[in-house]
């Protein structure tokens, strides 16, 4: 079944807009949800919440419209939205006090057993939490009430490396039941290799693919080759760059074919952004 | 409407602005002050402060994030920011009535009498009308909301005392007339219900386009 279901999002702002923005996530799955800084991550995830008022386009969750079962669909969500600290100088068992009763299931022993296993004492006040034992709060707070997709908006920058490894083993623990599902946005696409299931790259407020994790990075090539190779095959690249004696470009692997001094080798995530990202600065 | 209100009462609203009614109550046995100031301290004091705590906490995010109605929002923060007008009120007229026991009439300005708290809850319903609507435009900037909602209780509450001072018949009404004040009171609840009621509505209309 489909947890999450986007169709033609669009929403525009003075110098930026969300284009047709359209994906997809399966129950049980992770999805990492790339993109450079400013691409259109935060908004499509704040729209997928109702948090800003997109202007076309559905957003279904668990094959309801999210529009017309926000507070139904909202039960089943959990977030975390990096930039957002709320209520910092509170308690974390006062703002857990609150918290619970909004939610139907809400299981107070679950949430006992996360705090003491993430070794979180609600005594402390979320200001004094380190930014990878916030993102576990947040974490707790989703898994207490059992959500079925949780929405997590960068939660992995600002951590250190062993905070992150955790918590991306964490995730993979959380789709185990094959009922969950995470939509994670991050331009940290090394966390991506480790657990992501899916991909969905967006680039300047359009989706370029949202695939399976090897089939995204193999649907493109790295190209390789002298310069003198380059106008050969320069209208077949996305972009490319070029030193004194050779160009390296990205192109999609449907579009080039192995040829003599050119070399072709599948990209890593971050070669594909850092191409079209090129690209979208070449035609700025 | 029920949990947001319970986070409106436990997580938005310090637990001192529930000790403040109390405190500014007192000031009720000032002898013949201008007793209008003893509720216009929840305007100068708790509500600028709540809606600072507010934005500086990201309390329209956390809200809007949980599960429930965008309406539900506009409505718990009204009836939680009533509650506390009522507080101040209700302790306004306990220390009123002491008042008029150990002083009697007030020589110059309004006696806190039956009908001066009836003037006193248009003054709050009056604040009430623009504080919402015009807090609710964004949901987090407050300083034109409070300020405005604010001259608007501060005029009516210095037209009333000014009214009464130089009107001779309402002069007369107000200290003499005291089997008629509660008329003046029920009228004044009735006008607070309507001003916030209305409030209410059109803030929830501007909420509609907010973002978080």
């Amino acid at each position: 079944m489909k947890i999450l279901e986007i169709d033609k999002l669009n929403k525009s702002y003075e110098k930026f807009r969300l284009k047709d923005v359209s994906f997809d996530l399966e129950e049980g799955y992770i999805m990492g949800f790339i993109g450079a800084n400013g691409a259109g991550k935060t908004t499509t995830l704040k729209s997928i919440l109702n948090m800003i008022n997109y202007e076309s386009g559905e957003i279904s969750i668990m094959g309801k419209n999210f529009c017309e079962n926000e507070k139904e669909l909202k039960q089943h969500i959990g977030y975390m939205f990096g930039d957002a600290d709320f209520y910092t100088r509170r308690r974390i068992c006062t703002i857990t006090d609150v918290v619970s009763k909004f939610y139907d299931n809400w299981d107070g022993d679950e949430y006992r057993r996360l705090m003491d296993w993430f070794g979180l004492d609600d005594k402390k006040k979320v200001m004094e939490l380190s930014e990878g034992m916030k993102v576990k709060f947040s974490l707790v707070l989703a898994l207490s009430h059992k959500a079925r997709l949780l929405l997590l908006d960068e939660p992995t920058s600002g951590l250190d490396p062993v905070a992150r490894d955790e918590l991306l083993e964490l995730f993979q623990k959380v789709v185990e039941d094959g009922r969950t599902s995470i939509l994670f946005s991050t331009h940290i696409t090394s966390d991506l290799d480790k657990c992501a299931d899916y991909i969905t790259y967006i680039n300047n407020g359009k989706i370029i693919d949202s695939k399976a994790l090897e089939d995204f990075k193999n649907s493109y090539r790295l190209v390789k080759g002298p310069v003198a190779k380059l106008d050969e095959v320069s209208h077949k690249l996305v972009s490319h760059k070029t030193s004194s004696f050779n160009f390296t470009g990205l192109a999609k692997e449907s579009e080039i074919t192995q040829t003599d001094g050119i070399v072709l080798e599948v990209p890593e995530l971050d070669d594909i952004m850092i191409y079209y990202a090129r690209r979208e600065r070449n035609n700025a | 409407m029920r949990n947001l209100l319970n986070k409106e009462l436990k997580l938005t609203i310090n637990p001192f602005f529930y000790i403040l009614p109390l405190i500014m109550g007192l000031l009720m046995l000032i002898p013949g002050w201008l007793y209008f100031l003893v509720f216009m301290y929840f305007c100068f004091i708790t509500v600028p402060n709540t809606l600072a705590a507010c934005k500086a906490q990201n309390d329209l995010s956390f809200s809007i994030l949980m599960p429930v109605q965008r309406n539900d929002i506009v409505g718990a923060r009204v009836l939680s920011f009533t509650i506390l007008e009522l507080l101040h009120i209700a302790f306004g007229a306990v220390f009123a009535v002491i008042n008029i026991k150990l002083y009697g009439e007030a020589v110059f300005f309004m006696t806190p009498n039956v009908a001066f708290f009836g003037l006193g809850f248009i003054m709050l319903g009056l604040f009430n009308l623009f504080l919402f609507p015009i807090f609710f435009r964004s949901a987090y900037k407050y300083g034109v909301a409070v300020t405005v909602s604010t001259i608007a209780a501060f005029l009516f509450a210095a037209g009333a005392e000014l009214l009464v001072l130089f009107n001779r018949e309402l002069n007369v009404f107000m200290r003499y007339y005291k089997g008629d004040h509660w008329l003046v009171l029920i009228a004044g609840i009735l006008i607070f219900a309507i001003m916030t009621y209305i409030s209410y509505r059109i803030s929830i209309i501007r909420f509609r386009k907010v973002e978080a």
